[in-house]
């Protein structure tokens, strides 16, 4: 059976299955979802306006047969946060859900008449539109039980938490994972809010007795999955017990710290006393000294990479899932606290409450700099995700994220690019993800630039790394592989292995092609990713953008950053490169 | 949690025939499984002392660890070697120096290090070997 569009108009509660257009029909993902947007939405609408459209897109291989690591889900909209484009994926059931239910894509358009919060439950016969009473004003971890109680056929449960619910700029959508718990997030952009704009509280898939994915071309799929695989059991980093697997992403606090580009107390220094303590090397000590919780743990069905961690209190009962690098830095280096089991809970409430860990961390350590509170204040740190719950009028500013926040309280020193916060690498001392930062369709986002190997991205003889004048052409090229492994479904982290083993480059391109009946090699990764690039960068442009928006914040190039006391230095002729192809020049 | 330890060393025998009894005191936090060799679990932070004029590799040999099983290596938020490589071994140390080494599981994806302080000693290396790897082991299968 061929994939459908399953489209769904929150105007008048109906739903339709489409056929896909031709011009989609090589799409997955975020392909899909950009595409989509930049077809049917205004690039100049209001993003929590009738003329927004949320987008749910399961990749290539999504819910194919042991494609290993292949569960996000991607989201798309416009963004409130941004005002660009935004794509953010999520772990989690839902993207493998979908695809077995035959479907490409979901569009969620118009908004209840009647101002009603439902709860659309998806299944092979159709969309149910249910009212979302019972679970209205609830914290995720409560939505997800309830709801798996209520459906109990294990679905996916797709949910904003109450920050989603009153449109605030740094809504995430949660996803549940495969113990029904609410971390995995499309967190960046604040795509909650688009939802809840759709007047939709939650999304339960059940896929049960779905058609299934259609696979064009199954030895070429059974090929490229097994040397994909092989690439990704094998390698040091991806390996079982290796790097990931055992400390998590959070592998990277101790070894960002040590290199003097970790940002701490809001991008004031490059190193965090503290850094040790929060790292995921801690949290390994933690789940073992305190007997309770895991590291290696999946957050979708098949992974095989584990690169999550369920972090236990003193008691050994669950506090979190999970302790990520970018959450654990935001809230503790960047903030100057240096105390896991406050990581941990702050986390906990960002789950709950349905917010971007990334963006809440650095707001709050804008609000530590504008004087509402000390840095290193856990507990007044904690405090502030009581007054978001509160909705109070504090709160409400703290929902909105750190440029709201900052102006707020009188702050200048603001790391953000297009609206949207850096993530946990200091760009003045690791120059190239500023590239990415600054250049991004989506403003400052860490998974944006994915390395690849340059002889397989075809720079290997043009550039070199050690100098600025190639960082646009290979930014360019790791953001375009990242577009591409972002249609896939398979998870950003199988970047690792297919680096240092082209069998396994190959294997990723072989198996998209095996599912889609595509005529595709690693050879057309990049021209593909270029396309999506394109389309969003062309939305961008129509939204108002211009290449000085691709610019890293004011205070990076005058500020040094300690310890290596260095500033912004790449060139804005540099920035300007790297989209010059999209603008004609 | 965190292990330190204060380790002296004043009789290993490479080290008796050098000249003066300075021994300057280097800070080394050790990270993974090689937190062992400072006596911790994932973890280890110590004061070593050697003598004067000793380089990485007599460090490395004084808390036992194989170079194989040494991934990066910092000196002072400057990296100075990478899996796979070995461009630190001869590199000096001094009074003050803090060293950062962590074990061979460690990951750094290139675009999170693309611009970072290097050693001359390692940035030549990686030029003969291609900058944008994650390991320089030669079979990171292993």
């Amino acid at each position: 059976m061929a994939r459908k569009i399953l489209r769904i108009n929150m105007g008048d509660l109906s739903h339709a299955y489409e056929e896909v257009p031709e011009k989609w029909a090589k799409w997955a993902g975020r392909g899909l979802t950009s595409t989509i947007i930049a077809d049917e939405v205004d690039p100049t609408c209001h993003p929590l306006g009738p003329n927004n459209k949320l987008v749910i897109a399961p990749g290539w291989v999504s819910g194919t047969p042991a494609a290993p690591s292949s569960g996000r889900t991607s989201f798309g909209g416009k963004s409130p946060l941004t005002g660009t484009i935004k794509e953010a994926n999520s772990g989690g059931l839902s993207s493998q859900k979908i695809a077995k239910l035959g479907l490409a894509a979901i569009i969620i358009e118009g908004m209840p008449k009647d101002g009603a919060w439902y709860t659309l439950v998806v299944t092979k016969d159709g969309v149910a539109f249910e009212s979302a009473d019972d679970v209205l004003g609830k914290g995720m971890y409560e939505v997800d039980e309830i709801l798996w109680k209520k459906y109990p056929s294990k679905p996916a449960v797709i949910g904003i938490g109450p920050v989603g619910e009153e449109k605030l700029s740094n809504a995430g959508i949660s996803v549940n994972d495969p113990e029904n718990k609410p971390g995995r997030y499309a967190g960046r952009g604040g795509l909650g809010a688009v939802m809840g704009a759709r007047g939709v509280k939650a999304i339960v898939v059940d896929d049960t007795d779905g058609p299934g994915v259609e696979i064009a071309d199954m030895d070429l799929f059974k090929t490229g999955r097994k040397k994909l695989t092989d690439a990704i059991t094998s390698h040091d980093l991806t390996k079982p017990n290796g790097g990931l697997n055992s400390f998590g992403t959070n592998v990277l606090m101790n070894i960002i710290n040590e290199a003097g580009g970790l940002p701490t107390r809001n991008f004031s220094a490059g190193q965090f006393e503290g850094a040790a303590k929060i790292s995921g090397e801690m949290v390994a000590e933690m789940v073992e000294k305190r007997e309770a919780g895991m590291t290696g743990h999946g957050c979708h069905p098949g992974c095989i990479i584990k690169c999550s961690n369920i972090y236990p209190d003193a008691d050994g009962e669950e506090l979190v899932s999970c302790v990520e690098y970018e959450t654990a830095w935001a809230m503790g280096a960047n903030c100057g606290i240096d105390d896991l089991d406050y990581v941990a809970m702050m986390t906990r409430e960002c789950n709950d409450l349905g917010l971007d860990t990334i963006e809440a961390g650095n707001t709050v350590a804008i609000a530590m700099e504008g004087g509402l509170i000390e840095f290193g204040d856990k507990e007044a740190a904690l405090g502030l995700y009581d007054e978001i719950r509160q909705m109070s009028p504090l709160g409400r500013i703290l929902g909105q994220g750190v440029e709201a926040t900052a102006k707020a309280f009188g702050v200048h020193r603001i790391p953000t690019v297009k609206g949207q916060s850096m993530p946990a690498y200091e760009p003045r001392a690791i120059k190239g993800i500023g590239v990415t930062y600054a250049t991004s369709t989506m403003g400052a986002d860490h998974t944006a630039g994915y390395t690849i190997a340059p002889e397989i991205a075809g720079v290997g003889g043009k550039v070199d790394p050690l100098s600025n004048e190639g960082k646009a052409e290979l930014s360019l090229t790791f953001q375009a592989a990242t577009a591409f492994v972002d249609s896939t479904g398979y998870c950003l982290f199988i970047a690792f292995p297919i680096l240092d083993i082209p069998d396994g480059w190959a294997g990723m391109a072989e198996s998209v092609a095996g599912v889609m009946g595509m005529d595709i090699t690693g050879d057309d990764v990049i021209p593909m990713g270029k396309e999506i690039l394109k389309i969003e960068r062309d939305f961008n442009m129509k939204a108002g953008f211009t290449a000085q928006d691709d610019r890293p914040p004011e205070f990076m190039r005058y500020e040094k950053l300690p310890p290596h006391d260095e500033v912004w230095t790449v060139n804005d002729e540099v920035l300007d490169e790297v989209y010059a192809w999209v603008n004609g020049k | 949690m965190i292990c330190v330890l204060n380790v002296t060393v004043r009789s290993a025998d490479y080290f008796i025939n050098l000249p003066n009894s300075f021994m300057p005191t280097i800070n080394i936090t050790l990270y993974g499984d090689i937190a062992s060799h400072g006596g911790g679990k994932y973890i280890a932070s110590l004061d070593l002392e050697l003598p004067e004029g000793a380089i990485m590799d007599d460090l490395l040999q004084t808390i036992g660890l194989d170079p194989e099983d040494r991934g990066y290596l910092f000196i002072n938020a400057i990296l100075h070697d990478m899996p796979g490589l070995y461009a630190s071994q001869e590199t000096r140390l001094k009074e003050g120096d803090h060293v950062g080494i962590f074990s061979i599981r460690h990951m750094w994806p290139y675009q999170y290090r693309d611009g970072i302080r290097m050693s001359n000693a390692l940035k030549e290396a990686m030029k003969e070997r291609g900058e944008m790897r994650n390991t320089y082991r030669e079979n990171p299968k292993n």
